[in-house]
């Protein structure tokens, strides 16, 4: 189905649910079959309508769409220092052929798993409880098993995975965000620099991740206010 | 019988037999040859040398270097035996030497190893034309039953036997079609990690033949079930009119078996077809895209903190801050103290003779013309509550004996006054 015009996208039953949640930051993709076929169809009136807002409506190659404010209209978030570990980890398991004898499905273990093999048990203690000066050992793995969980849910609610259950989820397209400077054939740092200028990720200063995630341990930090949508 | 028990029951039931297995990998071996030879040599029985030189077999293919053969089949045979996997079959006892079977169980175990019994188009179309052969007999047999023993040996016992048989064999081949899924999805990753871009196309074939071996046998069990269900339909209606409950409940079962090999066919195939998208999609998303396979190298090495830590923006619009109606709080009432005095001055009243009221009551009953115990407490106690009416009786009798004459035979009798029961006495004046 293609739409004639815009009043016909808005006035679809779909459109107001799929509006909020792209507003509030959820990625679509395939397995999201009614809205992704509503953003198919009608991209290019959905995209005019969005840049309205100050906003662009990407749509990745991988399959999945989601909104990116680039003006000052509609808040703009970033993801907290735990966030992003946690979704680099659930990525690399994406790419690994072993969550694929399983249709995508990993537990919250296999995902701590995943972050000690990478960091290694001290620095993912470290970047978890970074505000502690003296780590009790018990303690601090709990604070890391639970701020996993917390950014597996907030990971969730944004459309990257999907919570099957309280200990099993599914991994979703989205994931691959996480690995955009590394895909490309140019090097990181300039990948990375092409993402912070088309206002995809912002960059964290070795110093600042403390402070981040401390603000981001209940909802993350806006970086910018007063939307007036 | 036990599937209408409570699972507690039959739980507690093999509970108390103490069942264990404890099996080697030769002991599985000797089983598995054991029946490959009986198929062979279409041999019903083993005598002891003949289990003595399978287990040799089996021994030399698992434990090549093991010596002392004959004493391990020993052991073996007699481990077997303990678990009930071998049964002696000859009932001689010391007489000769025994011939020896698989038992259920046993057959049972080399069956799941040897993995025939998966499910395809063919068996599947084979099992499911005998069924309606079968079940359409039994029909035939049901619309001329007359007598129960005719209902129970031509319609209760092919069903609940020899049709029920069939359908269990549909399931274990569905079962086995679940493992070889298992399979197959365990070989897709082994093929990916071995040959990462090499992989695809067999990927490819493996995932297309499973989807439409699913989509065939789905189809096969949604049009062939509803043709089945059909004739046992027919068959229940039958019985029901003939009032042959135990066919009837023998239909039933089977009805039963079939919706749920048929729901079988639709659940795997909804969870194939989502494990089919995820798959390709990681075939053409992951694998055609990173050929070499450093995208994966390339962001173990972002998440172990190499170059520039960095944080995804994303959309995050508050929500729609709905605000509450307001509603003007009503003015309350000042806190006042009273005014009024609160305790009032005692009065003097006459007191009340309880007795004396009795007296009365009792009174005026004699004067009414009473003359019985029994008449007087009947109307002295009528207005009062059950509970009351025991205890007032003995001060009843006791007034009625200072108000008038009492004569009481030896033998009183017993009368019913309301809910209470007493001795009677005659009254005069």
């Amino acid at each position: 189905m293609t739409f004639a015009a815009l009043q016909e996208v808005v006035l679809d039953p779909s459109f107001p649910e799929l509006d909020l949640a792209l507003r509030r930051g959820r990625h679509v993709d395939r397995e999201d079959l009614t809205w992704y076929a509503l953003l198919t169809d009608a991209q290019d009136h959905l995209e005019a309508f969005y840049r309205r807002y100050g906003c662009e409506l990407v749509h990745k190659a991988d399959g999945y769409f989601y909104l990116l404010p680039t003006g000052e209209k509609l808040s703009r978030r970033q993801l907290g220092a735990g966030d992003m570990l946690v979704g680099q980890a659930l990525a690399l398991m994406y790419l690994d052929p072993a969550t694929i004898e399983r249709g995508g499905r990993v537990t919250t273990e296999d995902v701590v798993a995943q972050l000690v093999v990478v960091l290694g048990g001290d620095a993912l203690i470290r970047a978890f409880n970074p505000k502690r000066k003296r780590i009790d050992e018990r303690v601090a793995q709990k604070t890391v098993r639970t701020k996993v969980a917390d950014g597996i849910r907030h990971l969730a609610a944004l459309g990257f995975v999907d919570l099957d259950d309280e200990a099993t989820l599914r991994l979703r397209p989205a994931l691959l965000r996480f690995a955009e400077p590394v895909r490309g054939l140019s090097a990181p740092a300039e990948a990375l620099a092409k993402l912070v200028a088309d206002g995809e990720v912002a960059l964290v200063e070795p110093d600042e991740p403390e402070v981040v995630e401390e603000a981001a341990e209940e909802v993350d930090e806006p970086v910018e206010e007063d939307a007036d949508w | 019988m036990s599937a209408r028990r409570h699972p507690e029951q039959i739980v507690a039931a093999i509970g108390e037999l103490k069942p264990s297995l404890e099996l080697g990998p030769v002991d599985i071996c000797f089983l598995v040859a054991l029946q490959v030879k009986a198929d062979a040599a279409s041999l019903t029985s083993f005598t002891e040398q003949q289990l003595e030189d399978v287990f040799a077999l089996a021994s030399a293919a698992v434990q090549p270097e093991a010596d002392q053969v004959r004493r391990r089949a020993t052991h073996a045979i007699q481990r077997l035996r303990a678990q009930r996997l071998l049964s002696r079959v000859d009932g001689q006892g010391v007489v000769r030497t025994g011939e020896f079977a698989l038992s259920r169980l046993g057959s049972a175990i080399v069956e799941f190893y040897l993995e025939e019994d998966v499910l395809t188009r063919v068996s599947l179309g084979l099992l499911t034309n005998s069924l309606r052969t079968a079940i359409a007999d039994v029909l035939a047999t049901a619309r001329v039953a007359e007598t129960p023993e005719q209902w129970r040996d031509g319609v209760a016992g092919p069903l609940a036997v020899s049709i029920a048989e069939l359908i269990a064999g549909i399931e274990r081949r569905q079962r086995g079609l679940d493992f070889q899924q298992e399979d197959f999805q365990a070989e897709i990753r082994r093929l990916l990690e071995a040959d990462w871009f090499g992989a695809l196309d067999r990927c490819q074939e493996l995932l297309e033949s499973t989807s439409a071996t699913l989509h065939e046998l789905n189809e096969v069990l949604l049009r062939d079930g509803s043709v089945l269900l059909g004739l046992l339909h027919d068959i229940e209606e039958l019985a029901v009119a003939a009032n042959a409950v135990e066919a009837e409940t023998a239909a039933h079962r089977l009805m039963d078996q079939i919706d749920r090999s048929a729901a079988w066919g639709a659940a795997r195939q909804r969870a194939w077809s989502e494990y089919f998208q995820y798959v390709h999609r990681y075939l053409r998303d992951v694998v055609r895209l990173d050929p070499t396979r450093a995208l994966t190298q390339r962001l173990r090495d972002q998440l172990a903190g190499l170059g520039q830590k960095f944080a995804l923006a994303y959309a995050g619009a508050p929500p729609i801050r709905i605000l509450r109606t307001v509603a003007t709080p009503r003015d309350r009432a000042p806190v006042v103290r009273p005014r009024a005095p609160r305790e009032k001055d005692p009065v003097a009243e006459a007191p009340e003779d309880p007795q004396a009221l009795l007296d009365t009551k009792v009174r005026r009953a004699l004067d009414g013309g009473a003359v019985a115990l029994s008449s007087v407490t009947s109307e002295v106690t009528a207005e009062l509550a059950g509970g009351e009416r025991f205890l007032e009786a003995g001060r009843i009798a006791h007034t009625v004996a200072q108000l008038a004459h009492a004569k009481a035979d030896v033998e009183r009798p017993w009368v019913a006054v309301g809910d209470l029961e007493i001795e009677d006495w005659r009254l005069s004046r």
